[in-house]
């Protein structure tokens, strides 16, 4: 069986030869060309390139179209990213210090054109012609509410987000909607199957309950009702969301669930209900200092929590740079050995 | 009366309504309750209320951050109004780790330790090893406070380790301690070991406990 077919079998609850294992390599793809980060990122042929080299190396069922997250602070005029050898690229330039930005900050009338994203775009194509229905291709989608974050920095869209002004701020908040529904149709025009779609803003940890269910969930829905539940996967950037499973899933149609990695995969099994796919998070971050052995445990411990019954999925977090390749492969050992049928 | 107040103000942090939070002091202030009470009496036990409910996970980033922002901006305009100047527990430089844009904890921290009777510098983001340890020389701290969103700002030489560096270079180990926190931490509680920190703390309410026991240490 291909990537594809465990993906699809996992998510129907069909008989496959394993689970599907989704390991999220985005900032080793330099290193795997031996290229500077800021040299590898400009060229989508390249993170195609190292996408496709890797999958083969490692095994894993899925691809990435995903560059780094400050992608779309690109889109919207951030001129200046800090590039660094051990991680991902960080916005080094807010698009919004003052209210006033808000106005002047323009949605590209077409994103598939925009520089900043045309490159994304070649790389999904790349992946396509190589591996297109074989492989599921990830892209990566921040939502309406969280895009602002990246606009302005948390420090200042939390207190807009919460106490206003309303006026810039839904302004805003429109602004960043009209961007999101631009760049899923181009990455569904140019061959992505899986759509992430990250708000920390749908999580409980970040948000409380009540303020999830007045205003979150409107603009959970707001998005999907606009570009359809198909291939989005609701993943809040590491934040705990089991609490919300119910509520997203009986307004959005969502069918696939990509949990914290401090989320209770069994909770969340239990939350989901046979509506989707549970994907099992693992806590990548200390994987840097496991040993090969302990790495191996705590994949064997998640896969037998969710393995049970079908409709899961194997994946990583954020997979930092400096884990060791031993433990990828006793990840993927483990992955492949007790994720089999 | 006290009551009252107090519970009108923990419903307002825990709605993250800071109007709300806000008109509770004012009325506090109206029926003449005094700075000392509104701070000590209100809103330093709310922070406490608001860690032992962190710690079952009932507590957002949302109400952390209110808590902790309204805290600090109320102690501010109290401290004029206080009959005598609170002591002050000690001296904290703050800021992220060279190359981290992510500025929202620190100020969590900052807010806490304010409400706390800490004096705070907040350096900023993106700020060097040396710019740490230079600040907290001239600032007397005793205290240097690293947050970082990002696994390789945590762990590169441009967070803690540098800032251990300097401190063993300069002979400084033994009158400056150094506290790190951000999400690499709360995935790995094991690594503020591995960074050369003395401590971590999980959140900003918890940040004033571990920052008040570092500085009992340097006392010693």
């Amino acid at each position: 069986m291909n990537g594809m077919q465990r993906l699809l079998a996992a998510i129907d609850g069909t008989p496959a030869d394993r689970i599907p294992i989704f390991c999220n390599l985005i900032d080793q793809g330099a290193r795997e060309l031996g290229l500077p980060p800021q040299a590898y990122f400009a060229d989508g042929a390249l993170v195609a390139e190292a996408q496709l080299r890797m999958r083969r190396r490692w095994g894993h069922d899925n691809l990435w179209s995903l560059f780094y997250v400050g992608k779309e602070a690109e889109l919207l005029g951030c001129r200046r990213m800090v590039y660094a050898d051990h991680g991902p690229p960080n916005v080094g330039e807010m698009v919004i210090r003052t209210l006033d930005d808000i106005d002047r900050l323009e949605v590209p009338a077409s994103v598939a054109d925009h520089p900043a994203f045309a490159e994304e775009l070649k790389c999904i194509r790349l992946l396509r012609e190589a591996e297109g229905g074989q492989t599921p291709i990830c892209a990566y989608i921040t939502a309406t509410m969280t895009l602002p974050s990246l606009l302005m920095g948390m420090e200042k869209w939390l207190p807009l987000l919460l106490h206003g002004p309303a006026e810039p701020r839904d302004r805003l908040l429109a602004k960043c909607h009209e961007l999101f529904v631009k760049e899923i149709a181009a990455y569904r025009e140019a061959g992505a199957d899986v759509l992430v779609y990250s708000n920390p803003f749908g999580s409980t940890d970040l948000v409380p309950m009540k303020f999830f269910l007045e205003r979150s969930l409107p603009w959970i829905r707001r998005d999907v009702e606009a570009v359809g539940a198909d291939g989005l996967v609701y993943y809040c950037g590491s934040a705990r969301f089991n609490r919300v499973i119910d509520a997203v899933a009986a307004s959005t149609g969502i069918r696939a669930w990509y949990l914290s990695p401090l989320d209770d995969v069994a909770e969340g099994k239990a939350a989901i209900a046979g509506r989707g796919l549970c994907c099992g998070v693992i806590n990548d971050i200390p994987m840097i200092d496991w040993t090969p052995a302990q790495v191996r445990a705590e994949t064997r411990r998640l896969i037998e929590a969710g393995k049970p019954g079908g409709h899961f999925l194997f994946g990583t977090l954020l997979m930092p740079l400096d884990i060791p390749d031993a433990n990828i492969q006793a990840m993927m050992d483990a992955a492949v050995e007790y994720g089999s049928w | 009366m006290l009551d009252r107040i107090r519970s009108d103000y923990d419903a307002a942090i825990f709605d993250t309504d800071r109007d709300q939070a806000l008109q509770a002091v004012q009325v506090a202030l109206d029926l003449g309750v005094d700075a000392e009470a509104i701070v000590f009496g209100v809103v330093v036990p709310s922070i406490e209320r608001y860690l032992a409910e962190a710690a079952a996970n009932q507590v957002s980033l949302a109400q952390h951050y209110l808590a902790a922002q309204i805290a600090g901006e109320v102690v501010e305009a109290m401290l004029p109004r206080f009959r005598t100047a609170p002591d002050c527990l000690g001296r904290v430089v703050i800021g992220t780790s060279l190359g981290d844009f992510h500025g929202l904890g620190k100020r969590i921290v900052g807010g806490c330790l304010k409400a706390h009777m800490f004096a705070v510098t907040d350096l900023g983001l993106n700020v060097s090893p040396a710019a740490f340890v230079d600040a907290a020389v001239a600032q007397a701290a005793h205290v240097i406070a690293i947050s970082s969103m990002m696994v390789h700002t945590a762990r590169g030489d441009g967070g803690c380790l540098g800032v251990r560096r300097i401190l063993a270079e300069r002979g400084l180990e033994d009158t400056i301690r150094v506290i790190v926190g951000g999400a690499p931490y709360r995935f790995d509680p094991r690594l503020y070991r591995q960074v050369g920190a003395d401590a971590w703390a999980e959140n900003g309410l918890a940040a004033a406990g571990v920052v008040r026991e570092l500085l009992q240490e340097v006392a010693r």
